[in-house]
């Protein structure tokens, strides 16, 4: 089948149905199979040249982080260390530096993501289907609400967890971490969710299934890369931030990773560099392994088209 | 901002999503019912500090000294000292400036390419450099922002690089910062604008393309008149979400520079922090936060134009 | 819309808030109302860490120790706090916003102490003070740190520290200059920077921090050493103003002008990074390319073994002179301090109690491990002569002689926003945006902008 997604405006359907003639060009016929992939193979290979290259960039930066974390001597050159050592990643791998602060950032991370899709599923799901007078000016006031620099509100939240008295509560800081990208996510999961054919949803209708079972059955399996997208994006800003944590949090035993990480700058603005790159690198690598991880999970991977044949 | 209803599900009474305009109260609440937790936590987290932050902007509330005790309703006070400020000006054209180049163009572009070329590209190498570009991003803020500044500096990896071919050295960070940090953000960024396009091109199905292929549309033609227009509300949507979070980029542009040399790099969340943290005027710094809302807010209303238009 | 929305909305809040309650109700600990209560007495105390087994981290474990053996019935609840000197400011200003997440004994910066007095946030300790009888061991110098501008004390000083010039022997000795070296005024610096010079082109040859970059060291560690040695001020102690239109200040900018016009101390670009100093630590002064530098006592800490930059022979390849007033006037020399105190929360449940812990801190044993592990100048007087202080760095004797003549910042609530002008003041010269003169009126202007005309004195 090929539905028709609801969010396409007709021009693009046009187009899709008889293209050539209004670019100028000659209509020719079908070309066979045989010419179409040795163009799509020359195409590949140019492809994989320019990412190829585009990889490099996003790679080289990091050199720093790697080279620093295995020098015994780490400054801010990125040279080859005259000793190559594991000591950096000795020196940070003990409960109170890397497991503590890591299992709270997971904590942290996980709940606030976890909340954030459900809530943003849920309140898209309505934004996204039903045409209501009340959907914009909602839809509005959250996007307003996205451009607000957290740290700016940080006073008056800080205040508010002291009148209910949730400071120094991981449940607490986590609730308000999943509100502050919930706006986000709210925007991005409607986004998503208009792209989902309303077609489908009408046979479960027929069957007689509630709006909510039509929404987990039908609309959210199709909706994985989006809801993989909104999770990761998430989880990842809610595992780097230092500053909502920083404030909300007051017992260093619940600190995550974010706010740890500051051990390693001493007295007089020393920096113990190699540590702290060795605990950057640590402190990376389960973010990745997530990026890896759900992107392959969902339908083989981001990286294959096509993975959602309706 | 149509939601995405253009085929009319038959409606059984009682089973299926109605139609908008419903008379019946009691069928309006029981579909906006899954908005309430996203609304009550909106409400109780963001809502009520950012009403509190608004009104703060009209007092001359500090963190410290006399103000901290009892602060003053002082009226638009701040505001008319903000635009009286000499240095509001530069930060504000530094903000757009760095919104702009590094976000609108630099992330979004970037991003845009990127996972085209992951469609098109092997699928180990799209694979590979996907986690390249993506480990940009899960850096924490603070590591980033010092891998960052190990790339830029004079005697970092850059001109390591560059003197390699010969190329003298440059101190980026004191002759270009806003280069710096533009390229700085693009690095960081563009894994998110990536995200969201391979989630997108994955729902573009593939049968429209691979009909467009078959007729012989071009490669350039086919990406600007099928795959973008299909891709709109996408690229509405991510603009929007990188344009926000570029606004409030903070720890980025503190760590390489500290909005500096000579305020070059000083864009308005610096400029909000310095007053609000550093000098501890609460007051001025969140009516500089306001005033960010609003350029957010102006943002929007164009994106949400341009969703519009067609 | 309607009026059945609001009201379910407000009710499904409440729900959620409940719900919030209950899911933290058992964690949440961040209240200190109830102490007091009965015999059983907590303590909070809040300070900051940076590092593993950090000198202050370990003084408050050890006290903590101490304390609860001594008082069966009080808890000490530690509360480090881990970030920048700013945050740490942030999060300690937010905690006394509030009763009930007030601490009872912190960790305050120096220049802090005043505008926080204004704030109403710490205790007044003269009436402790005076039943005390270590506090006359106290320097009279660090001691005017704590006082605000009532006259009454209101912190204690857990170390200070001073700012000397620390020269590069090897090349002084090469250009020529006389080790052990003693300016005896800005024109001997000059001089032997121009010699150096000479001699070595590819050197550094005597550097001070100029712009914004090096925030808080520009002006600490350069422009006030400047300006705080010339016939001029920056704050009237006496009227409480601040001082525009001196001559001092243009005669320091136009010092600096100086040293970087003819190229000897670091290049512009060099001086606005902000991690600058760590080069100069790390690289120009063990490599000899570097003459000589205004920097903390607290130097040594980067060389010694299990600094930043361990450097063996640091000891004597480098010299300390303390730094000259403008013509060597009276008194022949000038230095700048900072420190941290520690002080009492304005609201406290168990005031006595506090100040209890507070002198525990501050004992002989405690407070000389503290300032050995912490490079810091001794400011009780047994400490100072204590071997085990005075053997801690070869340098020991020569930054502890300056306290003397040393000078702390007018720790006014203004004061950070008017030491950011001042350090744009030298960066505008420094890169030859503005002549001292243009650069001086500048600062003059956002001085009156940021205190008002009514707080500012013409000299």
């Amino acid at each position: 089948m090929s539905p028709t997604p609801a969010a396409t405006p007709a021009p693009a359907t046009a187009a899709a149905t008889s293209p050539a003639p209004a670019m100028g060009r000659e209509r020719r016929p079908r070309p066979g199979l045989s010419v179409s992939s040795a163009r799509r193979s020359a195409s590949k290979t140019l492809a994989n040249a320019v990412l190829i290259l585009l990889g490099l960039c996003f790679l080289i930066p990091l050199s720093w982080l790697v080279l620093a974390s295995l020098d015994p001597e780490a400054g801010y050159t990125t040279e080859l260390p005259k000793t190559f050592t594991l000591d950096n990643f000795a020196a940070v791998l003990t409960p109170e530096l890397a497991f503590v602060p890591l299992l709270n950032s997971l904590l942290l991370s996980a709940g606030a993501a976890a909340l954030t899709v459900v809530a943003a599923v849920l309140a898209a799901y309505p934004l996204s289907r039903y045409q209501l007078r009340f959907n914009k000016p909602f839809l509005y006031t959250v996007l307003f609400g996205t451009c607000l620099p957290i740290t700016a509100i940080m006073v008056p939240v800080y205040s508010l967890f002291v009148q209910l008295n949730l400071l120094d509560s991981l449940p607490a800081t986590t609730f308000f971490m999943a509100a502050t990208f919930l706006p986000m996510a709210i925007w991005m999961t409607k986004n998503f969710m208009d792209s989902v054919p309303i077609s489908l949803e009408e046979a479960a209708w027929m069957d007689g299934a509630s709006s909510m079972k039509a929404l987990a059955h039908v609309v959210v399996p199709l909706m994985r890369p989006g809801l993989a997208v909104v999770f990761i994006f998430v989880f990842i800003q809610a595992w780097g931030n230092f500053f909502v944590p920083f404030i909300l949090l007051l017992s260093s035993g619940k600190q995550p990773a974010a706010v740890s990480i500051f051990r390693f700058f001493g007295q007089y603005g020393t920096v113990a560099y190699g540590q702290l790159a060795a605990f950057s690198i640590l402190y990376s690598i389960p973010v990745i392994l997530l990026y890896v991880l759900v992107s392959r999970g969902i339908g083989g991977s981001f990286a294959m088209a096509g993975a959602m044949k309706g | 901002m149509t939601a995405g209803t253009s085929t009319r599900p038959v409606r059984r009474p009682g089973t299926g999503p109605g139609h908008g305009n419903s008379g019946r109260t009691g069928s309006l609440w029981l579909k906006l019912l899954p908005l309430a937790p996203a609304i009550a936590l909106l409400g109780i987290f963001l809502a009520g500090p950012i009403i509190f932050s608004v009104y703060g902007s009209f007092t001359n509330a500090a963190l410290t000294g006399k103000n901290a005790k009892d602060p003053q309703f002082i009226g638009p006070e701040n505001y008319a000292d903000l635009f009286r400020d000499p240095n509001f000006p530069q930060s504000l054209w530094l903000t757009v400036l760095f919104v702009f180049a590094s976000a609108i163009v630099g992330q979004n572009l970037l991003g845009l390419g990127t996972a085209l070329l992951v469609n098109k590209a092997t699928k180990a190498v799209a694979a590979v450099v996907s986690v390249c570009v993506v480990a940009a991003w899960v850096l924490p803020e603070i590591v980033a922002a010092f891998v960052a500044y190990a790339f830029f500096f004079r005697e970092g990896t850059l001109n390591q690089l560059t003197a390699t071919v010969g190329v003298a050295p440059v101190d980026w960070l004191f002759e270009h910062p806003m280069l710096a940090i533009i390229l700085a953000n693009i690095w960081r960024g563009t894994a998110f604008s990536m995200m969201v396009y391979q989630a997108a091109l994955n729902d573009v199905p593939q049968e429209i393309s691979e009909s467009a292929m078959i007729d012989g549309a071009g490669g350039a033609l086919r990406l600007w008149y099928i795959t973008l227009p299909m891709i709109r509300r996408s690229i509405a949507t991510n603009l929007m979400l990188i344009t926000l979070q570029t606004l409030a980029v903070f720890t980025l542009i503190y760590v390489m520079t500290a909005g500096g040399p000579s305020r070059r790099s000083a864009t308005l969340p610096v400029m909000a922090y310095e007053e609000a943290f550093r000098y501890s005027n609460i007051g001025y710094g969140t009516a500089i936060a306001v005033v960010m809302i609003l350029i957010g807010a102006v943002f929007s209303v164009v994106y949400i134009r341009l969703l519009k238009e067609k | 819309m309607r009026g059945t929305r609001s009201t379910s909305v407000k009710s499904s809040l409440s729900l959620i808030a409940a719900g919030l309650l209950m899911l933290s109700g058992c964690s949440a600990g961040g209240g200190g109302g109830d102490a007091g209560a009965g015999d059983e007495a907590t303590l909070r105390i809040v300070y900051q860490k940076s590092g593993e087994g950090s000198p202050l981290d370990t003084l408050m474990q050890d006290v903590k120790t101490q304390f609860e053996a001594e008082n069966g019935n009080v808890t000490v609840q530690l509360e480090p706090v881990e970030g920048s000197d700013e945050d740490y400011a942030t999060r300690l200003a937010l905690s006394q916003r509030s009763p009930d997440t007030a601490p009872d004994v912190f960790y305050e910066d120096t220049f802090k102490v005043r505008s926080d007095v204004d704030a109403g946030y710490l205790l007044n300790l003269d009436p402790y003070l005076e039943q005390w009888p270590d506090w006359e061991r106290f320097n009279d110098g660090a001691k005017a740190a704590g006082v605000a501008d009532d006259g009454a004390t209101y912190a204690v000083p857990l170390g200070t520290d001073t700012r000397v010039i620390w020269y590069n022997k090897n090349v002084l000795e090469a250009a020529g200059v006389e080790v052990p070296w003693a300016p005896k005024s800005w024109d001997d610096i000059l001089a032997a920077a121009r010699q150096i010079k000479e001699s070595q082109p590819d050197v550094v040859p005597f550097n001070m921090y100029a712009g914004t970059g090096t925030g808080e060291g520009t002006v600490m560690q350069s422009f006030y050493e400047l300006l705080y040695g010339t016939d001029s001020q920056l704050y009237n102690e006496d009227q409480q103003k601040w001082v525009v239109g001196s001559q001092g200040f243009v005669d320091s900018l136009s010092f600096l002008e100086t040293l970087y016009d003819e190229e000897l101390a670091l290049t512009p670009a060099q001086a606005l990074d902000p991690n600058i100093w760590q080069a100069v630590f790390g690289e120009y002064l063990p490599e000899d390319r570097m003459g000589g530098v205004v920097e903390g006592s607290y130097s040594p800490s980067f060389w010694q073994e299990g600094g930043m930059f361990e450097w063996a022979d640091y000891g004597d390849v480098m010299g300390v002179a303390p730094f000259p007033t403008q013509n060597g006037q009276e008194p022949g020399a000038v230095s700048m301090s900072g420190g941290w105190t520690l002080a009492i929360g304005a609201n406290s449940q168990n005031p006595d109690l506090a100040f209890e812990f507070l002198k525990t801190a501050m004992s002989q044993e405690n407070l000389l491990k503290y300032t050995v592990d912490n490079s810091q100048i001794a400011v009780r007087s047994d400490i100072a002569e204590d071997s085990t202080y005075l053997e801690s760095n070869p340098f020991v004797a020569d930054v502890s002689e300056v306290v003397d003549v040393t000078h702390y910042r007018p720790a006014t609530s203004d004061y950070p926003e008017i030491s950011t002008a001042a350090q744009q003041a030298t960066e505008a010269v420094i890169t030859g945006e503005r002549s001292p003169d243009e650069a001086a009126a500048d600062y003059d202007a956002a001085v009156r902008d940021i205190v008002g005309a009514d707080n500012v004195v013409e000299e």
